[in-house]
């Protein structure tokens, strides 16, 4: 494993899904690091269990053996009460199908997680108008998630993946369900989001995100294989 | 895939959706068959035991009750039936829309789902009635090992099969609106979320942004679940009218009917008369709750006569507030018809039927009466000497219109100018003034004498009436009326308390329909709840969103319920209710419990669905 990689540190990670009598290995001693700006893609087909090891790295998933730390903090042993505050202050998720809260508007949608993480009402009005100016949506504050193109609901999700401005970025696909013109606008976003040195792990097959990285992952069956060595 | 195997293969593959729609069903059906069958044990039947032995103006209040929650029963029944049916197949609105996508005939779809319906609700009937029947059998002997004597009788066969039949249709009925709205829908809109629950219109209101995410979150998808929210709403409502009626009815009916008989027979009064006499009037005023039957008694008897000394000594004792002097006697009377005028054509109708019976008529002198009767019409003036006031019970049995009708009694008529709920005989009672009275009969003294004891110095001053008494002949006696008193008011308090007990099980059936909705607000809801646990929020947000939803839910049928049970109760079942302030606390207490626990029950889902990996809930 190198040195200064202090954000994530992966190491002999697993996680088997019991379906029935039928087990499945979505991870197999899956060792990773990720440094502190460093913009990672794992790029893989479908199924090989990059949203399993984004899952983990976030907190929401537990692996079944292996140890997964994150800013300093073994995720694997901690519980929920912490999770939900771990993720809510470092953890940005970007979701492939979105997953807005269809009941608030896109300004709601983009505000409650700085809610839960009790920002000041003033920070919080400012700080939705800015990050929906980055992606482009400040016309669109008072629509409901319903009223948005597939394009846009993924821009409003990351709006809301930056809200508490976590040191960590985590990116599902983001451009999997897109086509090529809107994807070009998420690609922009997470050039600025590199630009502007934030920490960032996107599984995607998209060329032009996979160009933007610096440490190229791949994974297959399970199995983690770096693409820079 | 045939037709029936479909459907048998979803509900098997659905372990936990099935079995909690059966077992819903099979509650409420069972709730609602057992209220009927228990109830017509525990309150119709005490009804028609009661008619010969409450007052007739008792037996009418208590009577209206029983019928109101009986009727109330059966629809907190139907109405909960309807609501499961409909909430089991709006759960399946999305998969309707997928096997549309998929390219699924109607028919073939709305043959499928139609005949889970049909085989869950058939399920659920059956096992509620078997439930409902065993619950019967088990609570009526557990009841009388317990003392109370509730007749064991043989299975109403017909009123089994009528709520089976009217509750299994009901559910296929409410069941059947979301299939078949839903496969009349493009299959793009069947499968939208928009879609399911109900959720096709815009979010129409604005929430102010001071109440936060959790409460704003809670009340939008009620709004936008707008079918299902006011379904349940209409449910709830009817339980808690139900609940009201029962306990708020119970308790206002039980103190002021209680109240009716404290007054009439008097709080601190003892009777002073013959022996014979106190043991006669005992009996009288016991009728009322022992149904003792009435001796053959001389009440005009020369030695049951007070002596005026003994009134004039009772008068010096500081400790008597109050000296009541009756004549009680019997006599044959008759029902003479009044004239009623229509002033619009000018006639003059005859009003009664010239009845004959015995009844009790007591002499009393209206200024020195320690009575305060219920009273309907106007009360006895000393200076008129041929009015009189009867009882309810002989008002209802022998008089059309008594209030312009006229008795005669000792072949003299008197105007009947007021009806009276009295215990005593039962409400079999005629009041005459005590001159009026002793001129008729002849006799001119009484032969009971009431007199009211100041309750702080009681001891004292009932050792003096006694020493009194004894000193003027040993067979008169003191008789304290209060112990009588306490047996006629436990006897009301039995009655009412059994009536508050039946809307138990509404309650509870009540509660599991609420359980039901938040089921179908977490299904609705499942997906949100996976993101905003991934975004960070705690299991207990997820929980607070959901309490909100059914809190909401609850309160807003809680307040309509109430409003209408009290209206029903205080404009229809009680007239002049008694509300003290202590009425409206334990009236307060008990409904506040009842909704207490129904809030506490429908958390159940809620609590177990946030403790789900977030995984697991986002699948």
């Amino acid at each position: 494993m190198k040195t200064g990689k202090d954000v994530v540190l992966a190491s002999g990670l697993c996680k088997t899904f019991e379906i029935g009598d039928v087990k499945v290995e979505a991870l197999k001693d899956v060792n990773l690091g990720v440094a502190r700006g460093e913009f990672t893609v794992i790029s893989g087909p479908s199924g090989s269990g990059k949203t399993t090891l984004l899952n983990i790295i976030g907190g929401i998933d537990k692996p079944t053996s292996g140890k997964i730390v994150v800013f300093g903090k073994d995720l694997g042993v901690r519980d929920e009460d912490f999770l939900a505050n771990f993720r809510c202050q470092n953890v940005g998720f970007v979701f492939q199908s979105y997953n807005l809260v269809s009941t608030l508007s896109v300004a709601e949608n983009v505000a409650f997680p700085m809610e839960w993480a009790r920002k000041p009402e003033n920070h919080i009005k400012e700080w939705v108008e800015e990050l929906l100016k980055v992606v482009g949506l400040q016309h669109r504050a008072d629509h409901f998630p319903f009223q948005l193109s597939g394009g846009e609901q993924q821009r409003v999700a990351f709006a809301r993946a930056l809200a508490n401005d976590p040191p960590l970025l985590l990116v599902d696909e983001p451009t999997g369900n897109l086509d090529s013109k809107t994807s070009i606008k998420i690609v922009e976003i997470l050039q600025k989001l590199k630009g502007d040195g934030k920490t960032v792990i996107v599984a995607t097959h998209d060329e032009r995100i996979i160009q933007l990285a610096d440490q190229k992952l791949y994974l297959e069956d399970g199995e983690l294989v770096s693409l820079n060595e | 895939m045939s037709e029936t195997s479909f459907p048998m293969n979803d509900l098997l593959r659905r372990k936990l959706q099935t079995s909690l729609v059966v077992v819903s069903l099979t509650l409420c059906v069972a709730s609602t068959l057992f209220l009927l069958l228990f109830g017509d044990k525990m309150g119709f039947g005490i009804s028609l035991m009661v008619e010969d032995r409450l007052t007739a103006g008792l037996s009418t209040v208590f009577s209206r009750f029983i019928m109101f929650i009986g009727f109330l029963v059966f629809v907190v029944g139907a109405v909960v039936m309807s609501f499961m049916g409909f909430v089991m197949m709006s759960q399946r609105a999305r998969d309707i829309g997928l096997m549309k996508a998929a390219g699924c005939p109607n028919d073939l779809i709305f043959g499928y789902f139609m005949t889970e319906l049909l085989i869950v609700t058939f399920v659920g009937c059956f096992l509620g009635v078997i439930l409902g029947t065993l619950a019967d059998f088990a609570s009526t002997g557990l009841l009388n090992g317990f003392g109370l004597q509730i007749s064991q009788k043989p299975i109403n066969f017909w009123l089994v099969f009528l709520v089976f039949a009217l509750f299994f249709a009901l559910a296929l009925i409410f069941g059947a609106k979301p299939i078949l709205d839903t496969t009349k829908v493009e299959p793009a809109k069947a499968i939208s979320p928009m879609y399911n629950f109900g959720l096709s219109k815009e979010p129409g209101f604005k929430v102010i942004s001071k109440f936060g995410f959790t409460f704003k979150m809670a009340l939008r998808s009620l709004f936008r679940r707008r079918s299902a929210t006011t379904r349940i709403v209409l449910c709830l409502a009817t339980v808690f009218i139900l609940v009201t009626v029962a306990v708020a009815g119970g308790v206002i009916a039980d103190q002021t009917t209680k109240s009716w008989i404290e007054k009439a027979v008097g709080r601190d009064v003892v009777l002073i008369a013959h022996q014979e006499m106190c043991d006669q009037y005992e009996l009288l005023l016991s009728k009322f709750c022992e149904a003792k039957a009435e001796l053959q008694f001389n009440y005009t008897k020369e030695e049951y006569l007070i002596p005026e000394s003994l009134l004039n000594q009772l008068r010096s004792i500081s400790g008597i507030v109050g000296i009541d002097a009756r004549l009680v006697a019997k006599a044959h009377i008759r029902e003479v018809p009044g004239y009623v005028f229509d002033p619009e054509t000018g006639a003059t109708t005859s009003v009664g039927e010239s009845r004959e019976g015995e009844s009790l008529i007591v002499g009393i002198e209206p200024g020195n009466v320690l009575s305060e009767w219920f009273l309907d019409g106007e009360f006895l003036r000393e200076s008129q000497q041929e009015e009189a006031m009867i009882g309810d019970s002989l008002a209802q049995k022998m008089f059309s219109k008594p209030l312009i009708q006229t008795v005669i009694l000792f072949n003299r008529s008197f105007d009947v100018v007021g009806v009276c709920l009295d215990p005593i005989n039962n409400g079999n009672v005629t009041y005459v003034t005590l001159k009026a009275l002793q001129n008729v009969t002849g006799v001119s003294k009484p032969n009971i004498i009431m007199v009211r004891v100041d309750p702080t110095n009681r001891e004292e001053t009932l050792n003096q009436i006694r020493a009194n008494v004894s000193a003027i002949s040993s067979e008169f006696e003191v008789f304290e009326l209060n112990e009588v008193l306490g047996k006629n008011l436990g006897f009301l308090d039995y009655i009412w308390s059994t009536i508050m007990f039946l809307p138990l099980f509404s309650l509870a059936a009540a509660s599991l329909c609420l359980i039901g909705y938040v089921m179908l607000a977490i299904t609705e809801q499942r997906q949100e709840f996976g993101v905003l646990r991934a975004v960070g929020a705690k299991p207990r947000t997820v929980v607070k969103i959901v309490s909100g939803q059914s809190l909401v839910v609850l309160l807003s049928s809680c307040a309509a319920g109430i409003a209408f049970g009290i209206i029903i109760t205080l404009l229809i079942l009680v007239p002049e209710p008694l509300v003290t302030i202590y009425t409206v606390i334990e009236i307060a207490g008990w409904l506040l419990t009842a909704l207490a626990a129904t809030f506490i029950l429908s958390l159940y889902p809620a609590i177990k669905f946030a403790k789900k990996p977030i995984l697991e809930i986002m699948a």
